[in-house]
């Protein structure tokens, strides 16, 4: 929870930082705008969080999101390419095809016993290629169908702006269910005790390859979840969307405090993360400095947005290096431990850590 | 040794600890130039981090070593390299993709003159000539991956050789040597010996120990046992050093004489992944069934195929008269059968999680309803646990990391017994923990045989399997060599067996 609770505390800061700078950042459009961004990111995230908890990897994702879209787009958009089924229709075919991309990877890596990275990424560019054509190369629109309003529209408007978006809604209903299913079931602890150790976890009788095939059926199918979103939210889709989008989410798990060492990480620590990958992301924009030149005009200084990759790059290496830092001189205590209670004459040596308290 | 000359490599009062154990005590070692010194110990006895500090991967905690009579610091292997000690790797450390001369000098390219730009000639004739040294007929541009085990021994001896090794360590160097090979090993091994290098030779093999060493240390425990000439021993007193012979009787608690009771675990004809010979023995109500066995016998990988992890290729078991078939862990578990691994770290705790995490593991999900988890009931499990064993711990919320090598082991114990056993398999119960808490799992062993467990007791420390088991069974070489009853047992009868001589059997 220390993880969680400096992140949230680093957030925090750069969200006042950020207001005061420019008090825009929390106007309605733009905190309206970030919400539904991190809202779209924390539900993948969530997902892959799953995988890299039980000590797997998913670069295939930004595909998944990216084909859900193309999927619904050609299956229900009325203007040609589409197809105009309904969207029931169109929908729930797109996410059963998540789901089963899912499957398939996650019976590649635990029945033939192969790497996760070369399957996810082998996925990664054939579900993009799929994608690709689906929408014959081209772009998919959707119109102005009533889609739309599942990314644009909410409940509770005030002023015509909806208070809380769908996406912010369903990326809440998933932040429940992923917390109950990660920290309340048997299944989740299953997952921290394979990240933790595999072979333990297969030796005190887990369905290790069950548990981990499962694992990344969530991740395809939270993504698929934050494609849909996405189609809403973009109106149009082509195979460019989602691409990387994977490696957004991984920042967003390790900066909330999954290591992907496996058996490390919370639902919250990855809702802290993907909110502050979004607020650089926006703050990067929002940002400025108003100052007066030498002939005395008030100007204001912005910050470059060629800068945006170097800042998230950075942000995400200095989490990182703070975090081993800290594993580090952990080790080292318990080695001078060790060394301390090892000192005396062993046949009298207390079988225990000094600062174990006997009781 | 002649009085005066300084010893080619004296290490002296070498201690080493790390998080939860000590793994080497004061440990001494001397060789001379021109003889062969064979290490012996069990698993865990410390060679493999006395040979690390040797060859630089690890630095001592406190100790001295000399070559030549002068002190060094080996604080890097490059160090060591330079000084000229060479290590020989069980797992052989070559570069399958590369060729044999480029696998000589990986690393020590400069040594023929390659600076940036290999000068492929003179690395193949100084190869050539390093390969005829060690009689090994392959062109050194063959290829390392199309060579048999032997040959590419040979190709680390010639490696060790190129670095003008005056020390070289080999490491159980014939565990994957056919019979000739080894034959050829020996030679070379004579020939490095007329050259003045000193060979520390580390092997369980004690019939090649009794024919190369001309002197043997043993370490137990992380301790020196004594040093002697080859002359001077026979390898039952060895294997007595190594396994710890002197009986103290207040260690273990008292128990008595066991009535039979009717069988538990039966097994018949059992063939284990591995081995041709089936195995059959029956464990009794209540019963402790030593296994005795040197490394390699055998004894671990037949508790993983009663355990289900590597199921059986043929044979047949029950369990209290039903028979019994694990083709995975979980079968076991749901028959109760319990393993207690050799290697905790790897297969029995999940280091990050907490003790109680650890403790409800296998059965976490009998204590809630449909999937969820129940904390309250887990709370309790590992609480009972924890006092019943007397673990010492901080909370039940520690994590497992943090604990002493005897309470972790409290803590893969409690989470069997949460789940009443019916067979419980220990291998090495007691391995890298220290005295105090050795005593106390011998009485909760006793308690739980006394309670009606049957007990598999792996171990390679020959006072425990004196003085815990009702009955012995005898392993060499992958094979059953006896089974021994608790009247008459004696350390000698079962050495005898355990170095595969029959004929003693009771």
């Amino acid at each position: 929870m220390r993880r969680e609770l400096g992140m949230f505390i680093a957030l925090v800061a750069m969200c006042l930082l950020l207001f005061i700078s420019n008090p825009d950042f929390l106007g309605a459009s733009n905190a309206l705008n970030t919400t539904r961004q991190i809202s779209m990111l924390g539900i993948y995230a969530i997902g892959i969080g799953f995988v890299i908890i039980s000590g797997g990897i998913d670069l295939s994702i930004g595909s998944v999101i990216g084909l859900t879209g193309v999927l619904i787009a050609k299956l229900s958009s009325s203007a040609p390419p589409g197809l105009g089924y309904p969207l029931w229709v169109g929908i729930p075919c797109a996410l059963g095809v998540a789901l089963l991309i899912g499957l398939g990877q996650g019976l590649l890596i635990t029945r033939l016993k192969l790497q996760p990275f070369i399957v996810t990424l082998g996925g990664m560019l054939l579900v993009r290629g799929v994608s690709q054509t689906v929408a014959e190369g081209g772009t998919i629109s959707f119109g102005d169908a009533p889609f739309l309003e599942l990314a644009n529209g909410g409940i509770w408007r005030v002023q015509g702006e909806p208070l809380l978006p769908y996406p912010v809604l369903i990326f809440l209903v998933v932040v429940g269910i992923g917390t109950f299913l990660l920290h309340s079931t048997v299944l989740g602890r299953y997952v921290y005790a394979i990240g933790g150790n595999r072979e333990a976890a297969r030796y005190s009788g887990i369905d290790v390859n069950r548990i981990e095939t499962l694992t990344y059926v969530i991740s395809a199918g939270l993504a698929g979840v934050a494609g849909v979103c996405y189609a809403a939210y973009i109106g149009q889709m082509s195979q460019q969307v989602g691409v990387a989008y994977e490696l957004y989410a991984i920042a967003a798990a390790v900066l909330g405090g999954c290591s992907l060492r496996g058996g490390e990480g919370t639902v919250l620590g990855i809702v802290i993360g993907s909110a502050i990958m979004r607020v650089i992301d926006n703050g990067i924009n929002m940002f400025q400095l108003q100052h007066r030149d030498e002939g005395g005009v008030p100007r204001i200084w912005r910050l470059d947005p060629n800068w945006t990759f170097i800042i998230i790059g950075a942000v995400i290496l200095l989490a990182v290096i703070l975090d081993q830092l800290v594993h580090m001189v952990n080790a080292a205590r318990r080695t001078r431990r060790a060394a301390a209670s090892a000192g005396g004459p062993r046949a009298n040596s207390v079988d225990v850590a000094p600062d174990a308290k006997t009781s | 040794m002649t009085k005066g000359a300084p010893w080619l490599l004296a290490m002296s009062g070498i201690t080493k600890r790390f998080p939860g154990v000590v793994a080497l005590e004061d440990v001494s070692l001397e060789l001379s130039g021109g003889e062969v010194l064979a290490l012996m110990g069990e698993n865990g006895a410390g060679k493999s981090t006395l040979m690390k500090i040797l060859g630089g991967a690890e630095m001592p905690d406190q100790g001295r070593i000399d070559l030549d009579g002068n002190p060094v610091v080996l604080d890097s292997v490059r160090e060591a390299h330079r000084l000229g000690i060479a290590l020989i790797h069980q797992e052989l450390m070559l570069a399958p993709n590369l060729d044999i001369a480029a696998n000589i000098f990986l690393g020590n390219e400069a040594a023929v003159g390659s600076v940036g730009v290999l000068r492929r000639g003179a690395l193949n004739l100084a190869a050539g000539a390093l390969l005829a040294r060690v009689g090994l007929a392959r062109a050194p541009t063959t290829p390392v991956s199309t060579l048999t085990a032997g040959q590419m021994q040979m190709v680390e001896i010639a490696k060790a050789l190129s670095k003008k090794a005056r020390i070289i360590v080999m490491d159980e160097p014939t565990s994957s040597l056919t019979g000739a090979e080894s034959e050829h090993l020996f030679r070379i091994i004579g020939q490095l010996k007329a050259d003045g290098i000193g060979i520390i030779y580390i092997s369980h093999r004690m019939d090649e120990v009794m024919k190369l060493a001309d002197r043997i240390t043993v370490l137990r425990d992380g301790r020196h046992v004594g040093t002697l000439d080859r002359d001077q021993v026979t390898s039952e007193k060895i294997v007595s050093m190594m396994v710890g012979r002197e009986l103290k009787n207040e260690y273990f608690p008292p128990r008595a004489a066991k009535t039979p009771g009717p069988p538990v675990l039966e097994v018949h004809g059992l063939i284990v992944p591995g081995t041709a010979r089936p195995v059959s023995f029956t464990a009794e109500r209540g019963e402790i069934l030593g296994f005795a066995g040197l490394v390699g016998s055998g004894r671990t990988e037949l508790m993983e195929t009663i355990f289900g992890v590597t199921p059986a290729l043929s044979g047949s078991m029950t369990v209290a008269g039903k028979p019994y078939a694990p083709r995975r862990p979980r079968d076991a578990i749901d028959c109760g059968v319990y393993l207690a691994p050799e290697d905790r770290k790897r297969h029995g705790l999940v280091l990050p999680m907490t003790v109680a995490e650890n403790i409800s593991l296998p059965n976490i999900a009998s204590y809630g309803p449909a999937g969820l988890l129940n904390r309250e009931a887990e709370r309790r499990a590992a609480e009972a646990e924890v006092t019943r064993l007397r673990t010492r711990t901080p909370s039940i919320f520690q994590r497992v990391v943090n604990l002493s090598g005897g309470n972790q082991q409290k803590v893969v114990l409690g989470k069997w017994l949460a789940m009443a056993p019916q067979v419980l398999i220990l291998d090495e119960p007691t391995r890298g923990i220290d005295v105090g808490a050795k005593a106390e799992i011998y009485r909760h062993m006793a308690a739980l045989a006394d309670q009606g467990i049957t007990i598999l007791m792996v171990s390679s420390d020959m006072e425990e399997i004196l003085g815990m088991s009702d009955r012995v069974v005898v392993m060499h070489e992958r094979m059953l060599r006896g089974i021994l009853a608790r009247e008459g047992l004696t350390a000698e009868g079962i050495a005898t067996l355990m170095t595969g001589r029959t004929g003693a059997a009771a």
